[in-house]
């Protein structure tokens, strides 16, 4: 509402001004004109009275008779601005003079004409004229007349009365006439406003500014801010129809993701649980064959069955990696704050129990905790270790640590040994499933180890590397 | 009292704030007076002083100054002239003064000049005629000769206009003056403009016979 005061109140003031400015310029040129032409009409007047009075008294002045000058003189009674008047002789001598009142008073020398007929002059109350009396080419004498400046001053009040009446019927006309134009410029911008501003606060493309009836500017403005308000309604639209189409898009694609990932996994544990089966039957029927038949069978053909059983424990080893990877992803992860260093003792100590004749040394910080799935993160320890155990076994002592960089910002968690280590070049192979670095003759593994690990760790929103050399050890890094 | 009243101002401007305008306006009133007692004292003296001579000069200036509120008929003789002559019928009391006023004067582009005649028949193509008073014994006689002339007659003579002349000088406290018999200077065929009638003593209007 305040700026439905301020345009319409802006368009008063400066209507108020223009028309008040102009029509003080224009009252004050026509006084000013005014009051130069009525000095000169008073002067003409003036000139006129003197020239009379001149004419009429140089028969006085030749023939010494002031008495009649004075009657010539008296005349000017008409005339209730004249104040005094005088003749002078051509010497300067005063020969006659009329007085208006007693407050009045005679000049005492007219001011010397050079050259001029006559000459005058104003002040701020009167106006002095001075005449060269002239009879018949002869200068007999002068005359002066001495007139107040009322008739003038009455005049200018008259003016400035006019004046200051013509303004305020003006201002006041200007006054009346404003709504008129708060109608024709104030209103729509005033609306205008409102729509933007309901556009602005709700978001509401929908609402639209009346149009005006003129064809302004302003109907320009109108229209084309309308206009506007469709483009963006439509683009707003289509903008809410992509998305929606996107989110269904996403959700179906989500959709069938998921049921192919399940489709796969459901595919990959029955395919390991379905080869568990025939397995077991080689791996049985072998050994039965060796047990019943070892009379019959020849040292090579036993050989050969024993090949064949190791063969099927270790295809047996190698399913039931790929089961325990498919269930890291397919499992719930529970969050709960864990004590790895804890986890870190009980699995070195597990791993010494196995093989007592090792020597191997453990260096584990204590207090190192971390919020995550206790069986995952213990799977995942286990893991690292027993990797580390692993490829120290061909040294004849080995140094294993667990600790926590304070390095930089991520702080991650270590497991270092000083084992076979790996080529550098290498390291990105590392975390793949089956993949290996070492021949299985070397280090017997089936290469799904580090794959859970990175796993694991991924899937508790975490980072894993790793930075090794050939025969100096390896050191894993992870951050949870 | 005027220099008391100036003194009493002075008191008062010394002692306290100055109104210049009761002081500009007294000065202006002391200056007035000092004229008005210059034109109403001094002069008149001066005058007195001189005496005669001051008299016929300032006659012999109006002879000439009564000659230009006079129209002449464009019939007569004497317009047809190149000069322009005043003339001093019988004894002159101007001497010098006439001619050293009209001396280099002109009226309607004519040259004045100043005549003295003894004849009357001379005095007929005269402009004005001055008649002295010597004439005054045969004035009936001068102004019968100049009956229905365009000649502008003028005298010190007493009763010289009752009598049929035209303008008469009269002495009136220290001022010289004039009477007018307008009704000879019509049969004249003269016409005398209302502006010197207006500063004449008298004006007689009615033909009357010379007594």
């Amino acid at each position: 509402m305040v700026s439905d005061y301020s345009i319409s109140k802006k368009l008063t003031w400066m209507n108020m001004l223009v028309s008040g400015a102009a029509l003080l310029l224009a009252c004050g040129a026509f006084i000013a004109y005014d009051v130069a032409s009525l000095r000169e009409g008073m002067i003409y007047n003036l000139s006129m009275q003197a020239q009379i009075v001149g004419f009429n008294s140089s028969s006085a002045l030749l023939f010494n008779d002031p008495h009649s000058a004075e009657n010539t003189l008296s005349a000017l009674k008409a005339w209730p601005n004249i104040v005094s008047a005088g003749i002078f002789t051509p010497d300067g001598r005063p020969f006659a003079s009329y007085l208006r009142g007693r407050d009045g008073r005679v000049l005492t020398l007219p001011p010397i004409l050079q050259g001029k007929t006559e000459i005058y002059r104003f002040n701020r109350s009167e106006a002095v004229l001075v005449r060269r009396i002239v009879f018949q080419e002869r200068e007999t004498g002068f005359v002066y007349i001495q007139s107040d400046l009322e008739g003038l001053k009455v005049r200018v009040a008259q003016y400035l009365g006019v004046a200051a009446a013509v303004l305020a019927t003006s201002l006041l006309a200007v006054l009346l006439i404003s709504p008129v134009f708060r109608r024709a410029i104030a209103e729509p911008i005033v609306h205008l406003a409102g729509i933007a501003r309901i556009v602005s606060r709700d978001r509401d493309y929908s609402v639209r500014a009346t149009p005006t009836s003129d064809h302004d500017e302003l109907s320009v403005l109108v229209d084309d801010f309308n206009d506007m308000l469709s483009q963006i309604q439509l683009r707003d639209a289509a903008l809410q129809q992509a998305h929606g189409e996107l989110e269904q898009r996403v959700a179906e694609r989500t959709r069938e993701l998921s049921a192919s990932n399940k489709e796969l996994e459901a595919f990959a544990y029955s395919v390991s649980h379905d080869l568990r089966a025939p397995l077991r039957s080689i791996d049985g029927f072998s050994q039965a064959l060796l047990e019943d038949y070892a009379d019959k069978l020849d040292a090579n053909a036993q050989d050969h069955l024993q090949r064949v059983r190791r063969a099927a424990q270790r295809m047996s080893a190698l399913i039931d990696d790929m089961l325990s990877l498919s269930r890291v992803t397919r499992c719930e992860l529970r969050r709960e704050k864990l004590d790895l260093s804890a986890m870190a003792k009980s699995i070195a100590s597990d791993l010494q129990e196995a093989e007592p004749g090792r020597c191997v040394d453990f260096v584990i910080e204590s207090g190192l905790t971390a919020v995550g799935d206790p069986q995952l993160l213990r799977s995942a320890m286990e893991n690292l270790l027993r990797n580390s155990w692993k490829y120290t076994s061909g040294h004849p002592t080995a140094r294993i640590e667990f600790c926590r960089s304070e390095e930089n910002g991520l702080r991650p968690f270590i497991v270092s040994d000083d084992g076979a280590g790996f080529d550098a070049r290498y390291a990105d192979r590392l975390f793949g499933a089956f993949q290996r670095l070492h021949t299985a003759t070397e280090f017997p593994g089936t290469g799904v180890g580090l794959a859970t690990v990175q796993r694991i760790i991924h899937r508790h929103g975490g980072e894993i590397w790793a930075e090794g050399e050939v025969e100096k050890g390896a050191t894993f890094y992870f951050t949870l | 009292m005027r220099i008391k009243k100036r003194g009493a101002a002075k008191r008062i401007l010394g002692r306290a704030a100055l109104d210049l305008a009761r002081k500009w306006r007294q000065r202006v009133l002391l200056r007035w007076a000092v004229s008005i007692a210059f034109v109403t004292i001094v002069e008149p003296c001066i005058s007195a002083q001189k005496g005669k001579p001051q008299e016929y000069e300032v006659k012999a200036t109006y002879l000439y100054n009564f000659a230009r509120f006079v129209e002449w008929p464009a019939t007569a003789a004497t317009v047809k002239s190149d000069a322009f002559t005043i003339c001093v019928l019988g004894q002159d009391p101007f001497g010098a003064i006439l001619d050293a006023v009209v001396a280099g004067e002109t009226i309607d582009g004519k040259v004045v000049l100043a005549k003295r005649v003894l004849k009357l028949q001379d005095a007929v193509s005269c402009r004005v005629l001055y008649v002295s008073s010597s004439e005054e014994s045969r004035l009936k006689e001068v102004l019968a000769a100049l009956d229905k002339v365009c000649v502008l007659t003028v005298s010190d003579i007493p009763q010289f206009s009752q009598r049929g002349g035209m303008i008469q000088f009269v002495q009136e406290s220290n001022r010289i003056r004039f009477e007018v018999n307008l009704a000879s200077a019509e049969d004249a065929g003269l016409s005398l403009s209302s502006e010197l009638l207006k500063v004449a003593i008298t004006v007689r209007r009615n033909s009357q016979p010379g007594d």
